[in-house]
């Protein structure tokens, strides 16, 4: 029961959905020993795989099952390691039983250090196991937008722009501004000169981009007296960060980043596109001389659109409008794929996929903190972080950890959810 | 023009900039005006200049918030994939005729079979955008060296200038492709000043085409249909293209933009109406009985008929004058015949392929057909009718 007679029917509601808002702190745990034997026998089948593919490879040489054998190599060597630290930990319990105290001594020394690289083999293992992102080699699109409210959010969202360009000058990715749009492009601007920003996308070219940069895609909460705020109050806005697959500029053979291959995911049917484009108005032709090169793509069964204004050129404009819709598209294809694969599973993991809704990352300015809300990792430099430097890479590397050991359940659940369909139908 | 509200003033400059402001009586609205505030930032930003980057920025805002063209002020315009260079006195190059020549080079790359040579026509050239955006769009495709020769004519001489230094300036861009430098696939795109109402560019396109024929001047009249039996067989050009003046005067006063009445060349929309000074009279009242805005095609229509060319595209003004072209190429093509079949022989001058091509002729055939003097027509693409198509392959 409330202590107050009486509350008014607003701050009801608000007490009654408080816990909605409350983060959920996603810390990592240690994920357990434990290797499930389906899990364990799936390994088995791909290694007797790459040990046949490597003998028939002597033979004759496949370029096809080359790349096979390549792909699969990495658990066949996880496995043997595997079974290393298994044989040499049940070699140790023999010792133990030995006669010579001697012995016993040396093995129980011996234990602790198997045991740990026993755990860590059968965490490789399982890592080895997890099936690579199919966009894991492309390079990547950041979109990079303002939550609703206040120009507060808007100078953050710049202040993430620059961060994000300044960390791929750091790390040496090739980076290209696709779009760059300031709300108010001379008014105001924040604390540290940076503009009202409405929605920037920037491309990093770098092969793999999309595995380094795929932990970012959420919403980033700030925490800070903004340069605009008389009375020191400290604001809360977010600014929400989306990471799309984007293929490379030279057209390459993978069936992944082949766009006019119908099976890959960023296909788009030309037909199923509407584009319109700035029209002038009466006669046209000679009679008008207009500047306006904007575009705008509909992709009519998804209803996804995409404007671009950016270049003086209408055909430059055209080309990019259509690099970020492929993007879109073959995002959402691959969303609801994982959609559709995680109402398969089991239920215990329908809480640890990160959607773009979500609070991903908080940067408090009062306290020099960065917060990430997955990994649990706090920073505390967090100029540092916003230069793009070493601890903005600390924090990402923790969210990769986060994201595999996510994979790693993931997969688990999954082996074991189909083992167990597979005795029940053997019951029957 | 209807008048711009206060407020729209003071929201530029409090949510934009004072600048943009500045530029709203040229652009009409907050949107365009922020894009070509930016994009006066970028050239600004990319240019160097002795005085201080506020200030130019100040001066072309200003300048062009007095009506002049953005491409004037900055001096440039994007067109398709290269820069085509803008001065005063010449037109300024269009996003439809950038559209119609992306179109009409995507159709030249694909004919089957795929052509040995390729040699093209622009009348009325202008700053020489569109055999430059076809000789670019070319050299893509075509991966086997093809030779392209290309020869640009144009009246005015600023323009003709004008057309050689976006060459230059472009040349670099057409060199990028590997085998465009070297010696077996020449590429050569020349231009020159000429009237094209006068009496001698016929030879003069002739020579051109043949350059190792030696065509004797024709001496007094001779005109092009004259020299059509006395010429020996020459090389068929396989593209004419022309985007002729094709405005009336009338609509010239009334339906044309003010940026474009009051600081483009009237001698490049307009077709000029100093009867008895220039031989355009003729086919207004003589040969054609024209409308005054249509005596451009006649003359182009006639040059196509000597030197008969695999395709022939012109640019029009609109649905009305598109249908008006249509017309006078059926009506001429079936005059020709019957004055063949007089003389026995079987005509040449039949197009088998008579289209009309709308703003975006990319967007393909939509099943839209026009009848004009009892002969079906195929329409293109979707928007405005914007260019003629003619073909004989």
């Amino acid at each position: 029961m409330l202590a107050a007679p009486w509350v008014c029917r607003s701050c009801a509601r608000s007490l009654r959905h408080a816990s909605i808002f409350q983060f959920v702190r996603r810390a990592s745990t240690e994920t357990p020993v434990r290797l499930p034997p389906a899990l364990l026998e799936r390994a088995r089948r791909l290694t007797a795989e790459h040990d046949q593919l490597t003998s028939t490879l002597e033979k004759d040489f496949d370029a096809k099952k080359a790349k096979r054998a390549g792909e699969i190599s990495r658990i066949a060597d996880a496995l043997r390691q595997f079974e290393k630290a298994k044989a040499a930990l049940s070699e140790l319990h023999g010792l133990l039983e030995s006669d010579d105290a001697e012995m016993r001594e040396l093995a129980r020394d011996d234990l602790e250090a198997t045991n740990a690289q026993l755990v860590e083999s059968s965490h490789n293992l399982s890592a080895a196991l997890t099936p690579k992102h199919p966009f894991a080699d492309m390079p990547c699109l950041l979109e990079i937008r303002p939550g609703p409210g206040g120009t507060e959010g808007r100078f953050f969202a710049d202040t993430l722009f620059h961060m994000y360009k300044a960390y791929c000058s750091n790390k040496g990715y090739r980076t290209r501004v696709v779009q760059y749009e300031a709300s108010d492009s001379d008014g105001q601007t924040g604390s540290e000169g940076e503009i009202a920003l409405q929605e920037a996308v920037l491309e990093v070219q770098e092969p793999g981009a999309y595995a380094i940069f795929r932990g970012e895609a959420g919403m980033h909460r700030v925490q800070r007296v903004p340069a605009t705020e008389a009375k020191g109050r400290t604001h809360t806005s977010a600014v929400a960060v989306w990471v799309l697959p984007s293929f490379p500029e030279n057209g390459t053979s993978e069936s992944e980043a082949d766009w006019e291959n119908p099976e890959s995911d960023f296909y788009i049917d030309p037909t199923e596109v509407r584009s319109e484009t700035m029209r002038a108005r009466g006669a046209g032709g000679q009679h008008v001389n207009k500047t306006e090169s904007a575009i705008r793509l509909t992709h009519i069964p998804t209803g996804t659109t995409v404007s671009m204004q950016d270049s003086r050129s209408q055909q430059r404009n055209r080309e990019y409008a259509w690099r970020l819709l492929r993007s879109r598209i073959a995002q959402q294809r691959r969303e609801a794929r994982e959609e559709m694969a995680r109402q398969m599973r089991s239920s215990v993991l329908a809480n640890s996929q990160i959607t773009r809704g979500d609070k991903i990352r908080t940067y408090q300015y009062q306290q020099d903190r960065c917060t990430d809300h997955r990994s649990g990792l706090d920073a505390h430099n967090l100029p540092d972080v916003l230069r793009g430097g070493e601890t903005l890479g600390k924090i990402m590397d923790s969210v990769q950890t986060w994201l595999i050991n996510k994979d790693i359940e993931a997969l688990i659940s999954e082996e074991e959810a189909s083992a167990a369909v597979a005795s029940r139908e053997k019951g029957k | 023009m209807p008048r711009l509200r206060p407020s729209l003033f003071w929201r530029a400059r409090r949510e934009i900039s004072p600048m943009a402001a500045k530029l709203l009586p040229a652009c009409r609205d907050l949107e365009s005006a922020a894009n070509e505030l930016r994009w006066i930032r970028e050239y600004v930003r990319d240019t160097k200049s002795p005085i201080p980057d506020e200030l130019r920025v100040w001066q072309l805002a200003e300048k062009r918030g007095r009506g002049i063209p953005l491409q004037y002020v900055l001096g440039t315009q994007p067109f398709g994939d290269i820069e085509i260079k803008c001065r005063p006195g010449v037109l300024i190059p269009r996003p439809e005729t950038e559209a119609y020549t992306l179109h009409l080079a995507s159709l030249l790359s694909q004919s089957s079979p795929p052509p040995t040579s390729l040699s093209i026509l622009d009348l009325c050239t202008g700053t020489g955008c569109i055999p430059l955006l076809l000789l670019h769009s070319l050299l893509i495709p075509l991966r086997a060296p093809t030779p392209i020769f290309l020869h640009g004519v144009d009246i005015s001489p600023a323009a003709i200038r004008l057309a050689r230094a976006n060459l230059t300036h472009n040349t670099p861009a057409l060199n990028r492709f590997p085998h465009a430098s070297s010696s077996s696939c020449p590429y050569n795109l020349t231009f020159s000043q000429f009237d094209i109402f006068s009496p001698s560019l016929i030879t003069h396109l002739q020579h051109f085409l043949n350059p190792q024929i030696h065509t004797p001047t024709p001496t007094g009249t001779g005109t092009g249909t004259q020299d059509q039996n006395t010429e020996p067989p020459t090389k068929i050009p396989d593209l004419l293209v022309s985007n002729p003046p094709y405005i009336s005067p009338r609509d010239f006063n009334s339906a044309t933009a003010r940026a474009v009445r009051n600081h483009e060349p009237r001698l490049a929309l307009v077709p000029q109406q100093q009867e008895g000074l220039s031989p355009i009279h003729r086919y207004r009242h003589d040969r054609y009985n024209c409308r005054p805005e249509d005596v451009f095609y006649a003359r182009i229509l006639e040059i196509a008929s000597v030197l008969k060319p695999k395709r022939v595209l012109v640019e029009v003004g609109g649905w009305e004058q598109a249908l008006r072209v249509v017309r006078l190429v059926l009506e001429n093509s079936t005059a020709a015949t019957s004055r063949n079949n007089d003389g026995g022989h079987k005509s040449q001058e039949e197009y088998n392929l008579v289209e009309v091509w709308r703003d975006e002729p990319s967007a393909g055939d939509k099943g839209e057909r026009v009848e004009v003097a009892g002969r079906e027509v195929v329409v293109q693409g979707e928007g405005r009718g914007r260019a003629v198509y003619l073909s004989r392959v």
